[in-house]
């Protein structure tokens, strides 16, 4: 017993003494500016992350091909959070700790996110989230240190909501994947529109839980309730999976069919030529729209680096990034608090237009892109047409209706 | 006999207060790992002395979270009621599981712990307005005393030492012998008077006990409370540690926790191929060190196993 | 409180019991490979699902070989699962042979660090994007069923099902092959006795159990995604099938992925937002209730 604690004592000890003492990278001349990225890797998330780092790395590179910020490198730590929050709590602390990053960004998985944005808060560190859609990150769990890039649950169910205030569609089924994203979706988006259109009714829900593989049994029992309109907010594979299963039921053609994820690119690719026509779809990106040169240029800059066409991760990583590299400018300094005040309000340019951080929630006023599939020759998939954006402040929550969550927890 | 008491505490403090001096980053992973440690030697009550292996201890871990968590976010609980709720409540959840479990063997009581905490697991994913379902319960209020890391450390180690040490007194008592009794051949502790049954329900709450005393600790350390916590994927990881460290001894599977965390930790940063890492590793353990890591690199001869030894 | 009025259509119960029925033929596919795995050779293969995937994977890339054709989607089919009883072959091998004798939790661990192994060879070897298959034309419609359209290529898993629990029998009871299967099932030391090769014969029980695991991905690529991470949700619906209808009996295997198949189908109906505790209430009623489970063998191992 004496000998294995020595032993076993002195062997952990000093492999931890060993590690802690080994160099860290070598230093450029002036220290670089290090931003700490945390993404789920594997799995459902890896889609939209590995793009992502992708479009992180591409802004990176750009801003230093240009002389960096304030003369210093930006450089990237990427972690992997096994989407897990205790996982992504540690890697927060390490990035933080240990490699003493300035800023932190990423996160997909909501839960992770709430969870790193504790740690930042703590360490008051800025917390740049990137796509994790939680609303609950800005809303009631807001706080200083933490910002959101990308849109969010409330946004997009608000957006949808918006869309389809001035359309005839009375009878509404609804189909989520049974986690809090699928429920939040759901609950803004019909809370939303009841406010704008009453008279809507919700004939029919399902729930199939998340990474479900079978879904003909939640086909059969939303065209019984004979909707108009089916809104859906799964995504990833079970976007897919649903679209392939319910269509040989004649879904398609007996009701109308909303989904916020089917145009996104690791949806419509799989499915091509199977998508069925006119249904409504949404993505946060879109390569093809706005056609407009920033936009063209990203695309081509991003099929150069990755041989591939950008998918909506791919915006979400260069976007956030140059939130961040922008406010550093402003700032004229990478100091947490001074980056925090540069940031609040700050307008950049991105391939899609402008795009604003509301001061109060930190919130990104990214809104949504809506139009209906169609196929076309160019493309062995099919894409947005009549594409709308629903945008800007309209979509986010009021500011007042936020005070008031805060206020209350 | 008292000097070699007098020697291990000596030898234990001086480990334990190692981390002290070492960056805040690894002071913080030490803190996992006594934490972890303390979970799996928990767990290996139930394996290695017991023989019955478990696949659903995180239900217990994740109950022990979710109830020092909810109590100081939610209700104006001190926080000695909060963190000693942890494991009475988790004993309890662990004695009604465990009830039903005993009365299986080998396979089918594995499966039954599966699905009694997946039942759990379901339990904290969908309970949103208790749990906050899988955004979790986050900013779990840590009392100020409690925020800075040496302090934490300094309260981790103090109560894993305290009930180590009870423990190891219990196992060594006539309580835990009667348990290797039982898993070497349960007929025959049967004909010498032994409630097997009993025995084996105390064992799987005390178990749970202590695996919901981490839990707790693990709350406050995370600041929070995630279903994750209860997922049977966290089950596999204490199950993982166990064997790595060697469920003969005591102490093993504290140090297969700290084993796989660092590993994982160093793993972590240059490749997302974790998992393929760890899928060799359990190969390399079953086919090249059976017995973890104590029983090959150490020579420790446990007490019970295929050899049935005397130990050290 | 759900719409219960659709219970009084029939058209609408007709649909939603086929939508079970074929859930079920689809889980009893599956599921017979882990059940026939578990019964012979004692081993609970979790790395049954990594099976399917590959079968999944396999399938999606030979099809995309032979695009065009209209025999693409049976030869993929075809070829796809007998690549995965090759690779249950050298599984079984390599990687369970050596570890026979050792208890079941090492046996178990084998398995479970395959699982870890191959998801990230498969994330590595075709990327981490979704992908999906196609149905082949002759199976992409619908037929009318009570009014209402059911997909055509439902009605050929649906056939599947019986057609494989037909050979499957006919391979147990009419086969040589099958017969020593039975007695190893039974008694392994004395097959191994009267002299017949045993590691032969469990390497081919293997393969079997492999290609039945891998037929079911390359049935489930058209009509669903394809991903690394689609291996854990499907080993936990076979577990749950395997233990409600019995470990290692097939029979059992068969009535556990009825039962599970329109537990799923209306289920969803009464409790439209517990899904995912159904499943495993049901598991642990059955193990506490009858733990062999409904036509398995009552317990003698313990």
């Amino acid at each position: 017993m004496k000998r294995f604690t020595a032993v076993a004592g002195t062997v952990l000890s000093g492999l931890l003494i060993l590690w802690s003492a080994l160099p860290l990278p070598a230093q450029a001349q002036q220290e670089p500016i290090k931003i700490g990225v945390i993404y789920g890797l594997g799995g459902a998330a890896a889609p939209y992350t590995k793009p992502a780092i992708t479009g992180h790395e591409l802004a990176v590179d750009e801003i230093n091909a240009k002389g960096g910020l304030l003369g210093r490198k930006l450089q990237l730590v990427i972690r992997d959070d096994q989407s897990k929050p205790d996982v992504g709590i540690r890697e927060a602390r390490d990035l933080i700790l240990k490699e003493k990053v300035d800023f932190l960004m990423g996160v997909i998985h909501s839960g992770v996110a709430l969870g790193i944005s504790e740690v930042a808060k703590e360490y008051k560190k800025l917390y740049l989230n990137t796509i994790a859609k939680t609303a609950a990150l800005t809303e009631e769990k807001g706080h200083r240190y933490v910002f959101r890039s990308a849109s969010n649950t409330a946004i997009e169910g608000r957006a949808a909501a918006i869309l389809m205030a001035d359309k005839p569609f009375k009878r509404y089924a609804v189909i989520g994947p049974d986690y809090e994203y699928g429920h939040r979706m759901v609950d803004d988006f019909i809370g939303h529109l009841k406010t704008l259109k009453p008279g809507v009714q919700v004939v029919a829900e399902a729930w199939p839980k998340f990474g479900e593989r079978d879904f003909t049994a939640h086909v059969n029992a939303l065209l019984q309730a004979k909707p108009d309109m089916v809104y859906s907010s799964l995504w990833g594979g079970d976007a897919i999976a649903f679209v392939k299963q319910a269509k040989p039921y004649g879904f398609f053609t007996k009701t109308q069919y909303m989904n916020i994820a089917a145009a996104d690119l690791d949806v419509v690719v799989p499915l091509g030529a199977e998508t069925p026509e006119g249904i409504w779809g949404s993505s946060n990106y879109a390569f093809y729209h706005p056609d407009t040169p920033a936009n063209r240029e990203f695309v081509a800059k991003y099929k150069a680096k990755a041989n591939d066409l950008p998918p909506a991760g791919a915006f979400f990583g260069y976007v956030g990034t140059y939130f961040l590299a922008e406010a550093i400018r402003k700032a004229k300094s990478a100091d947490t608090e001074k980056v925090i005040d540069a940031l609040e309000g700050l307008t950049i340019e991105t391939p899609i237009g402008p795009l604003t951080m509301r001061a109060y929630d930190h919130q990104a006023t990214k809104g949504q892109y809506w139009g209906r599939l169609k196929r076309v020759p160019e493309f062995p998939f099919p894409i947005m047409g009549d594409v709308q954006l629903i945008g800007g402040e309209k979509t986010l929550r009021p500011v007042d209706e936020i005070k008031a969550l805060r206020g209350a927890k | 006999m008292e000097r070699r008491w007098v020697v291990r505490a000596v030898a234990g403090a001086a480990l334990l207060a190692v981390p002290l001096v070492l960056p805040q980053f690894y002071l913080l992973l030490s803190v996992e790992i006594l934490i972890m440690g303390l979970f799996a030697i928990g767990f290996n009550v139930l394996m290695g002395y017991a023989g019955m292996v478990s696949f659903g201890h995180a239900a217990f871990f994740g109950v022990g979270a979710y109830t020092c968590g909810l109590l100081l976010k939610k209700t104006e609980a001190p926080f000695v009621v909060a963190f000693l709720a942890a494991p009475v409540v988790a004993v309890v959840v662990a004695a009604v599981i465990g009830y039903f479990c005993v009365r299986l063997t080998r396979i089918y009581f594995s499966m039954l712990t599966l699905a009694f905490s997946q039942i759990v697991w379901a339990t904290a994913h969908k309970w949103y307005s208790l749990t906050g379902g899988d955004n979790g319960l986050v900013g779990v209020p840590v009392p100020p005393w409690l925020i800075g890391p040496r302090t934490f450390y300094g309260f981790v180690a103090g109560v894993s030492l305290i009930v180590v040490a009870v423990l190891w007194r219990i196992m060594e008592a006539p309580f835990g012998r009667t348990l290797l009794a039982i898993r070497e051949n349960a007929e025959r502790a049967e004909f010498v008077g032994i409630n097997v049954k009993r025995t084996q329900l105390t064992a799987f709450a005390l178990s749970g006990a202590v695996s919901g005393l981490a839990g707790g600790m693990f709350a406050l350390f995370t600041r929070g409370a995630f279903p994750e916590y209860a997922f049977w994927t966290k089950s596999a990881e204490v199950l993982i540690m166990t064997l790595l460290g060697g469920p003969y001894v005591f102490l093993g599977p504290a140090l297969g926790a700290g084993i796989l965390i660092v590993l994982n930790s160093v793993v972590t940063s240059y490749t997302e191929y974790w998992p393929l890492v760890l899928g060799i590793i359990l190969l390399a353990l079953i086919y090249v060190f059976p017995g973890g890591v104590t029983r090959i690199f150490l020579g420790w001869r446990g007490a019970g196993g295929p050899a049935g030894a005397s130990r050290a | 409180m759900p719409d219960l009025s659709a219970f009084a259509d029939p058209g609408f119960l007709a649909v939603q019991c086929l939508n079970g029925l074929t859930q079920a033929m689809f889980l009893f596919l599956i599921a017979s490979g882990l059940s026939l795995i578990f019964g012979v050779l004692g081993v609970l293969n979790f790395a049954h699902g990594s099976l399917y995937m590959l079968g999944a994977y396999l399938s999606y890339t030979i099809a995309s070989w032979f695009v065009g054709s209209p025999a693409t989607f049976w030869v993929a089919l075809v070829l796809g699962s007998i690549g995965v009883a090759l690779v249950g072959g050298i599984i079984e091998s390599v990687f369970l042979r050596p570890v026979y004798r050792r208890e079941e939790l090492e046996q178990l661990l084998v398995t479970y660090a395959l699982v870890l192994i191959i998801s990230d060879l498969v994330k590595l070897a075709w990327g981490a994007e979704n992908r999906s298959g196609s149905r082949p034309a002759l199976l992409a419609g619908s037929v009318d069923i009570a009014g209402r359209d059911f997909p055509t290529y439902n009605l050929f898993v649906l056939a599947v099902g019986p057609l494989v629990a037909l050979g499957l029998w006919l391979l147990l009871r009419r086969t040589q092959f099958g017969r020593l299967v039975r007695a190893a099932a039974n008694d392994r030391e004395m097959v191994g006795v009267v002299g017949v090769n045993v590691k032969g014969l469990f390497t081919g029980v293997f393969m079997l159990g492999a290609w039945l695991g891998g037929l079911g991905g390359g049935l489930a690529a058209p009509i669903g995604a394809i991903f690394p991470g689609m291996d854990v949700e499907i080993i936990v619906e076979s577990f749950i099938v395997v233990v409600v209808g019995g470990m290692g009996s097939l029979g059992g295997t068969l009535l556990g992925a009825l039962i599970i198949g329109q537990l799923n189908a209306f289920g969803i109906l009464f409790f439209p937002r517990f899904a995912i505790v159904f499943v495993y209430v049901l598991m642990a009623v059955v193990l506490v209730i009858r733990p062999w489970g409904l036509l398995g063998r009552p317990v003698t191992r313990g």
